[in-house]
């Protein structure tokens, strides 16, 4: 506006900057138009009136001319013109209202009127002050003067009418404009006014110059002195003092000010309100409201609690520069390379990050030790005493108590005095009770507590007593302990009377609770009282009645029954006696308090005190000050069990007080599962020996680096140490007495000062492992199922922590801030740890959904897909689902849920043997185990895995093309083509084959001719030695003698069975067969299951059995012979080998020569040593028995294998011996890739283990030392025979394609069951028992692939022992299975073969020689003294006769039922008689370990069966389940006999060996009845 | 008790400014929904296309489920990747939509933006590679206050999907 219109001035009148500027001075001139005008100034004004008309005139002109302009512009003038008839109007009224507003606008200004108003103006203002000037008119006056005036002026109205009318008008607006009172005017209107004025005031300046004394009055500020204005206030105002009200004043009178606080009540936190706030409130409202309704008991105001939450409850909202936060977060994130590692990773996508654990170790401080002289002995008796003197001093709980009972007793006495009227007098009653047993309580605390402090105090007095009496009589001082007493004055009679008050409320208090104590029991006493007294008065009349009874009744006294006991008459309580009570009372306080004006003692225990200088002690105690010197002590830092650092070594300071003061920052990937200090002193130059081990608490995720407090953790150790001069020693007892009485025995024990914090990284995020990474490692992957438990364990032993610390600390219960920490507590501490782990996201789920959990759940067909897509063995090859569940039937399900209901039930149904059962059930478990820990690394696929990608022809294999164009079509010598693999995965029944070739057979025994019966064959007492020699045969081969057809020697064919299915060769002829036949023999994965995991699982084992075509002439009739044949085939087992599957199916080819296992026993057979014929062979074949086949077998197309897992284990082992380890590795895999090297394998738990800790001297069983005393060899063969009886079990079997875990020899014998490994293991250290030199080989053999021999060193010669069938072959046999050797490993050291060959027969085991065999430990690396993971000694349980027995007899039945099973359509006969022949000669085989005893067998046999044609075998096996015994039975095809009169015969012995192995045979005979 | 086959595939990716680009994907559901087979995320391969600035996948999505409920409709989110010459993966864009409701078989483009962080941070993956991510991958389909994160346009998914649907009209609900 202002702007506007001086704009408007402008272009209205164009006027320079300097004329404005004038005008400006000039309004500031006229600024105090306020001040009343002084009256002569208006007087000269009516001089030149006309004139001022004619000026009017010409303003009234130019103003019009103006408004018009103004009109054009704005909208602003327009009502004032529009106004100013109805200011006409009010003409009438001018002067009535005075006070009415009217806009003050531009007006040209006539002075005079302008005068004129003033002065009325400034007189209506002057009217309230008292002190007008004297002959100044009274503002009526000046009013009528200037009304009068106008009227009558004749000149005026004469010189024109009409501009006297417009002037009048004018006047009259400009008196209405000028009504406002200037004085106050605003500031801005004023300014408006001022330039208008300005503009105006340019008529002005054409002439009127000298006018303007005349316009102005120059008047004093208006001003009100302040005493006045003081004054005025004073009456007006009420001003509350600032003082601080006198509590008395708030509270009514007699009113005890009542604390509710000190009375244990929680009262919640005031707002903050300054206090001279709070008084100037509690003034006012004590004059404002004199009821003091507004001030509570404690006469304060009363208040609310605090009503502001400590955080916000409402989402700050952000300005925009902190605007990213929480869940929208980015992080710039460096391009990153992934790197491909087999390495188990975490499976979140991000890499796992390095945290930090920071552990600051700050001393070491010794509350006992070796080295303590008796007076550290006390000193630290003392420190302790002072220690806890000084937390209860701090706590002060007697004080606290004290005071409470105060509070309390003031409260029961305001509730007695002041009853409010509000309350009834029950509840007061009540309250007040309560308020009493509080007091009880109390009391009793405080007693108790104040007993304590003072006999803490006695007790410091009688340690420092005794210090000092010590030091006295050992005449030096070790210690700088000085106690000092302070005795603080007490004012004698002030305490005195406290004293005695307080005895006397005591007092006061406890005869009221005996009292009321008495009336109870008074009142007891009397109900009782009169209960007796009825009873009596009913006892009486009975017995009257009864009398009277009798009387007429003389015969039903005794029917008469006795209704009730006999009341005793009660007895009336002893009312209680005053004195006694004090009595009481005052003895107490004697006992627990100070006495009164007694000073209080307050011990101060400094370390001010001198130590005796060396040279004036006696020589014990310098000895012992050099022994501490000589001590110094470090600590190692274990984190998961392993080293990570040390501290520097300390010297042990005389105050046996180690300050370290080290920061041992941790970087760590896996969340810890343990941390120790472990404390290691060294006296001298002699070793460090472990004083204790201190396991710190991992901290929790809120505990940083900063944060976290200094710690103490004791630590004690056990250790003896006698000491030869002043020092206590450790462990043993020492006493103070010079008599040695009262002994103590203390061990060295001390603390830790230390603190474990997480750390936080540069930018403050804590390096702390996510709790998902809580649970990794072998262990936590038993736990995977409930990882909620492992983190709860923690999470429980913390709240065991809170709820102490809530209970030490005092915490109020009703305090609203306590509320959910009380919860947490209770709820912890009562067990029902329900905390919800959930929160509701979707909360109208519920009422949209389609069916309820429980009907989806029950969906048969939803749980057959889902178990189908977990691979639930049972459902995973289901292929098509039915759509509908009424399709689906309910006992689909019924295998599945007894699987898992069974899990935890032994069922010894499939398994016969208890302990058999409950290994193979713990086997499951581990690889449960096992297998889900490595579900995580199978995920990661390597390029290779999944593209098979042809190599591009290059030009050599271009070049070897063209070369083989030029080779011949059909080569003499063929080789076998590489085949392409297929992987397993999309294969189905039927694609897979399993192709043997049978090649030839060598050194198949013959027929034997019936030897009669008289003829007893010379039986050769072989011994071991003459195994080796060449056993000259004792048969002579008897030609076509018995057999009628003149057959050859024996007609042998190979039948092979695999799953079932049985295809045979063609039968040759003699005794060195050659089929070269090839059989094809489907494979079928169990449940169809093609994928790698389940093919390395199968159990299956493939028989080749190799059978005697025998022709029997059946032709009954002689007559005919000459014009037919009649003759049966029948079959002979002779023998068999098996080979497992899983072994085809990891070499992906076997090809090899093997021994074919023949029965011990195989009457009507015998080797047949044919010298002539075949001399040039014989020699070399002859150097061990029995029979062999060459195979080839494969499987048609070729698997892939599944590739076992190159793992990193955790392990124990020290870093160095790890990285060497892998260095060694690496070197031999460099040099010779082909040759087997192990340093480190994996325990059953998963670690990672160095190889040699498995080699130790174990005991073998006492059993079988004891057989041959003398003869070690035969020791050695039976030890080997008790290993290979130990059922096998390939790991690879039981931990499909995962990795090979070597169990110790105690584990493998408790399972019972384990692969090469293990039994070599176990051989080998039974070995290294019975004093042989022995090693392990691991090598690669037939069948088995690599796998592991023992090797032994006798006079003069090496052998080489197979442990899983106890056979052992000289090293330079030509039919040993094993065919290379990788290296050798001993209890101290591993060789590798660096030798040019690796088959026995070409390499020298001599391992002296460096260029022959590498060895791990070297004068580089010497052997640092590995202790043994196997156990001290193996103790091996009897076995269970009777079990056996039992065990025995339940075979021998399952095996009867399964061979009549087997021939559905023949009657089975048993022959009993045979039956229990044989079963009479199973011990004799088991006992001369089926060696030799065919040709009594076969005697006793014939005596006994003479008229039988018998054939049968003994079969022998290890004992693991009953299926491979059944199995095998099959395998032998006796069942397969169809003559009609054929009987059977089976027995089966088992005979019990230590530690529950069984070794079982099993003789099955087919008999035929001659005739 | 309705179920919901989802099966198709991720076609690949057009309109991004870097040429490698693999995609990590997942599908996200209520928790009315459950998994009867199928795996619920996957990565594809790299793809560095020859022809034209299109990169396919071809990604196969096969997935089960039951419900007992509609809410919680699955969704697919996607993490495009890109690999550089070094080998180096990074990223390049965020992106998200929900499965079709009606049967039949469905070609989805779905828009995908990456965060683009303080300018320092867009200096230095214009030159050194690498870029701001999303703290929490759940950001992509959950609301919060978004406003505040500011995103620069990536390309565009392309799948196709084919929905089975079945019993959904013995609940009501018509499809």
């Amino acid at each position: 506006m202002v702007s506007e219109k001086s704009h408007l001035g402008n272009q209205q009148e164009p006027v320079q900057e300097e004329p404005k500027t004038y005008l400006l001075s000039m309004t500031a001139r006229r600024g105090p138009r306020s001040l009343p005008p002084i009256p002569s100034t208006s007087r000269t004004g009516f001089a030149e009136f006309s004139m001022r008309g004619r000026m009017r005139e010409k303003l009234q002109a130019a103003r019009s001319k103006a408004e018009s302009a103004l009109l054009q512009e704005m909208p602003t003038p327009r009502p004032r013109r529009l106004r100013s008839p109805s200011k006409k109007e009010l003409e009438t009224e001018f002067g009535t209202e005075p006070g009415k507003k009217v806009e003050s606008t531009q007006q040209e200004i006539d002075s005079q009127s302008h005068s004129r108003v003033k002065f009325r103006d400034s007189a209506r203002k002057i009217k309230p002050k008292p002190q007008v000037p004297p002959g100044f008119p009274s503002a009526e006056e000046a009013y009528n003067f200037f009304t009068f005036n106008f009227d009558p002026e004749p000149e005026d109205s004469e010189k024109k009418t009409k501009a006297s009318h417009r002037e009048g008008t004018n006047q009259e607006e400009e008196e209405g404009e000028e009504e406002e009172p200037p004085a106050q005017g605003g500031g801005k209107e004023t300014d408006e006014e001022e330039l208008l004025n300005g503009d105006d005031a340019e008529d002005f300046l054409l002439g009127l110059d000298h006018m303007v004394d005349d316009f102005i009055a120059v008047r004093p500020a208006d001003y009100e002195s302040i005493h006045d204005r003081l004054q005025m206030e004073r009456e007006m105002l009420f001003i509350p003092s600032r003082q601080a009200v006198p509590t008395y004043k708030k509270l009514p009178e007699n009113v005890q000010p009542r604390f509710l606080e000190d009375e244990g009540l929680y009262t919640g936190v005031r707002p903050e309100v300054s206090r001279t706030n709070q008084n100037i409130m509690e003034n006012r409202l004590l004059v404002q409201d004199p009821e003091r309704r507004w001030f509570g008991d404690d006469g304060r105001i009363l208040a609310l609690p605090n009503p502001i939450k400590p955080f916000p409850s409402r989402p700050p909202v952000e300005t925009q520069e902190l605007s990213i936060k929480g869940e929208l977060e980015t992080m710039y994130k460096k391009a990153v390379k992934y790197v491909h590692s087999s390495q188990h990773m975490i499976r979140s996508g991000d890499p796992p990050g390095n945290f930090q654990l920071d552990i600051d170790i700050s001393g070491l401080l010794f509350t006992h030790h070796p080295c303590f002289s008796r007076e550290h002995v006390l000193a630290a008796k003392l420190a302790q005493l002072y220690d806890q003197y000084l937390a209860r001093h701090q706590r002060n709980k007697a004080k606290f108590l004290t005071d409470k009972l105060q509070a309390l007793r003031n409260a029961v006495q305001t509730g007695l005095d002041s009853e409010k009227p509000h309350q009834s007098p029950d509840t007061i009653q009540k309250t007040i009770n309560d308020y009493k047993s509080e007091i009880r309580q109390t009391r009793k605390l405080r007693d108790a507590e104040q007993e304590k402090d003072r006999t803490l105090l006695k007790t410091i007095i009688k340690v420092w007593k005794e210090m000092k009496s010590l030091r006295e009589f050992q005449r030096f001082t070790n210690t700088p302990l000085k106690l000092v007493l302070r005795k603080e004055k007490v004012d004698q009679k002030a305490d005195e009377e406290a004293y005695e008050a307080e005895i006397q409320v005591e007092i006061s208090e406890l005869l009221e609770e005996h009292t009321e104590e008495y009336a109870q029991k008074m009142e007891e006493y009397r109900t009782s009282l009169q209960q007796w007294k009825a009873w009596r008065k009913a006892q009486k009349a009975k017995k009257k009645k009864r009398k009277q009874a009798a009387e007429e009744h003389p015969y039903d006294e005794t029917e008469e029954p006795y209704p009730e006991e006999d009341l005793v008459k009660p007895i009336p309580p002893e009312p209680t006696d005053r004195a006694v009570i004090e009595q009481e009372v005052r003895e107490r306080a004697t006992q627990s308090r100070r006495r009164p004006g007694e000073p209080m003692l307050v011990p101060e225990l400094s370390l001010a005190g001198s130590i005796t200088p060396n040279n004036q002690c006696p020589r014990a105690e310098v000895l012992r000050r050099e022994d501490v010197k000589k001590r110094s002590l470090y600590l190692k830092v274990l984190f998961n069990n392993k080293e990570v650092s040390r501290t520097v070594t300390r010297p042990l300071g005389a105050d046996f007080r180690v300050h370290f003061g080290q920061i041992f920052n941790l970087q760590i990937v896996n969340w810890p599962e343990s941390l120790a200090l472990q404390v290691y002193e060294t006296i001298g130059h002699s070793g460090p020996t472990l004083l204790a081990e201190v396991f710190l608490p991992i901290p929790e995720t809120t505990v940083f680096t900063g944060r976290a407090p200094i710690e103490e953790m004791e630590f004690s150790s056990n250790q003896h140490v006698t000491l030869d001069h002043e020092g206590v020693g450790s462990g043993v007892p020492f006493s103070f007495e010079a008599d040695g009485s009262n002994q103590l025995i203390l061990m060295t024990s001390g603390k830790v000062s230390h603190s474990v914090a997480w750390a936080i990284g540069e930018n403050g995020i804590p390096l702390i492992p996510p709790l998902s990474q809580q649970n990794i490692g072998f262990r936590s992957a038993l736990k995977r199922a409930d990882a909620i438990s492992s983190i709860g364990t923690s999470g429980l032993t913390d709240m065991k922590k809170l709820a102490k610390w809530a209970a030490e600390s005092k915490l109020d219960p009703n305090d609203p801030n306590n509320a959910p920490l009380m919860q947490l507590i209770s709820v912890a501490t009562s067990g029902e740890s329900y905390v919800p782990d959930f929160f509701r996201l979707e909360q109208l789920q519920q009422e949209f959904n389609f069916v309820s959990d429980q009907e989806l759940n029950r969906s048969k067909r939803f749980r057959l897909l889902l178990l189908r897509s977990q691979e639930v063995p049972e459902f995973r090859n289901y292929k098509q689902i039915p759509v509908y569940d009424r399709e689906i039937m309910e006992k689909v399900f019924q295998d599945y849920e007894k699987r898992l209901r069974d899990r935890n039930v032994i069922e010894t149904k499939e398994h016969i043997d208890t302990h058999r059962a409950i290994v193979a059930k713990y086997l499951q478990q581990v690889r449960e185990s096992v297998i889900n820990r490595f579900l995580i690394a199978k995920q990661y696929f390597l390029l290779a895995d999944m593209i098979v990608e042809e190599e591009v022809p290059n030009i050599s294999i271009l070049g070897l093309s063209l070369f083989k164009l030029a080779e011949q079509k059909r080569p003499l010598r063929p080789r076998r083509k590489g085949r392409k693999k297929v992987t397993a995965q999309n294969l189905s029944d039927g694609d897979i084959k399993l192709l043997v070739n049978i090649v030839r057979a060598y050194d198949i025994p013959v027929r034997k001719p019936a030897v009669s019966k008289f003829q007893q064959p010379s039986r050769s007492s072989r011994m071991f030695s003459e195994k080796h020699a060449a056993s000259p045969s004792t048969h002579s081969p008897n030609h076509n003698a018995d057999y009628p057809l003149g057959q050859v020697l024996v007609r042998p064919f190979v039948e092979v069975s695999f799953q079932r299915t049985v295809c045979h060769t063609t039968t040759a002829e003699g005794p060195n067969p050659s089929w070269n036949e090839e059989l094809e023999l489907p494979f079928r994965a169990p449940n169809g299951d093609y994928s790698t995991a389940s093919l390395q699982s199968v159990k299956d084992v493939v028989f080749i059995n190799i059978f005697d075509e025998v022709l029997h002439d059946v032709l009954e009739d002689d007559r005919e012979r000459g014009s037919g044949i009649h003759t049966r085939i029948e079959r002979h087992w002779l023998g068999c080998v098996k080979i497992p599957f899983s072994t085809i199916y990891f070499q992906a080819r076997i090809d090899g020569t093997f021994k074919i296992d023949i029965p011990p026993v195989l009457l009507g057979y015998s080797k047949e040593r044919n010298m002539i014929l075949e001399r040039g062979f014989d020699s070399v074949r002859n150097l061990s028995e029995g029979s062999y086949i060459t195979l080839f077998i494969t499987i048609e197309p070729q698997l892939v294998p599944g590739e076992s897992v190159q793992e990193k284990f955790e392990s124990q082992e020290d870093e160095k011996l790890l990285q060497a380890s892998e260095k060694f590795q690496a070197e031999c895999a460099f040099k010779f890739p082909n040759r087997q090297c192990l340093t480190t394998v994996i325990d059953i738990n998963g670690k990672t283990v160095f190889i040699t800790r498995y080699l130790k001297p174990l005991n073998p069983p006492e059993e079988l030392l004891s057989v041959y005393p003398n003869n070690l060899q035969a020791t050695a063969e039976l030890v080997a025979r008790y290993v290979s009886l130990i059922p096998f079990l390939p790991d690879t079997v039981s931990f499909a394609g995962i990795c090979d875990l070597w169990s110790t020899s105690d584990q493998f014998l408790d399972l019972l069951a384990g692969d090469e490994e293990e039994h070599a293991v176990l051989l080998c250290n039974y070995f290294l028992s019975l004093g042989k030199k022995a090693w392990l080989v691991m090598g690669n053999a037939i069948p088995e692939g690599p796998t592991a021999y023992v090797l032994t060193w006798e006079q003069g010669h090496y052998l080489i022992w197979n442990p899983c069938s106890g056979h052992f072959y000289g090293q330079f046999d030509t039919f040993c299975p094993l065919k290379n050797v990788g290296c050798l490993i001993g209890p101290d050291n591993i060789w590798f073969n660096i030798q040019r060959y690796d088959s026995p027969l070409r390499i020298n085991f001599d391992v002296t020689k460096p260029k022959l065999w590498k060895s791990f430990f070297s004068r580089s690396l010497p052997y640092p003294g590995l202790s043994s993971v196997q156990p001290e000694e193996l103790i091996y349980q009897r076995s269970d006769k009777a079990a056996a027995a039992e065990l025995q007899d339940r075979l021998e039945k399952i095996l009867k039922e399964k061979i009549m099973d087997w021939r559905p359509r023949h009657l089975t006969r048993w022959n009993r008689y045979c039956t229990s022949t044989l079963r009479h000669f199973l011990p004799l085989l088991e006992k001369s370990q089926g060696d030799d005893v065919e040709d009594d067998h076969r005697a006793e046999l014939l005596k006994q069966l003479g008229d039988y044609r018998f054939s049968g075998f003994p079969l022998h096996m290890p004992y693991s389940e009953v299926k491979p015994l059944i199995d095998a039975v099959y395998s032998t095809g006796v069942h397969n006999i169809d003559v009609p009169n054929v009987e059977f015969a089976l027995a089966v012995y088992i005979h019990p060996y230590p530690k529950n192995v069984l070794s079982v045979w099993i003789y099955v005979a087919s008999l035929i009845r001659n005739r | 008790m309705a179920e919901v086959h989802v099966i198709g595939q991720i076609m690949g990716a057009s309109g991004f400014s870097e040429s490698s680009l693999f995609c990590k994907w997942g599908i996200h559901t209520g928790a009315a929904w459950k998994l009867l087979s199928g795996v619920r995320e996957g990565q594809t391969q790299v793809d560095t296309p020859q022809i034209g600035e299109m990169a396919y996948w071809s990604h196969p999505i096969d997935l089960h489920f039951a419900t007992k409920g509609l809410q919680g409709w699955p969704r697919l989110h996607f993490q495009v990747w890109s690999q550089d010459s070094f080998g180096r993966c990074q990223l390049a864009g965020y992106g998200f939509c929900h499965v079709p409701s009606s049967p039949g078989t469905h070609q989805l483009a779905c828009p995908t933006w990456r965060p683009l962080g303080s300018w320092q941070e867009q200096l230095a993956r214009a030159f050194v590679g690498g870029g701001p991510q999303l703290l929490h991958g759940d950001t992509i389909y959950s609301g919060a206050d978004r406003y505040r994160l500011h995103t620069a346009a990536g390309g565009t998914v392309h799948l196709e999907i084919s929905l089975l649907l079945r019993h959904f009209d013995r609940y009501g609900v018509e499809c």
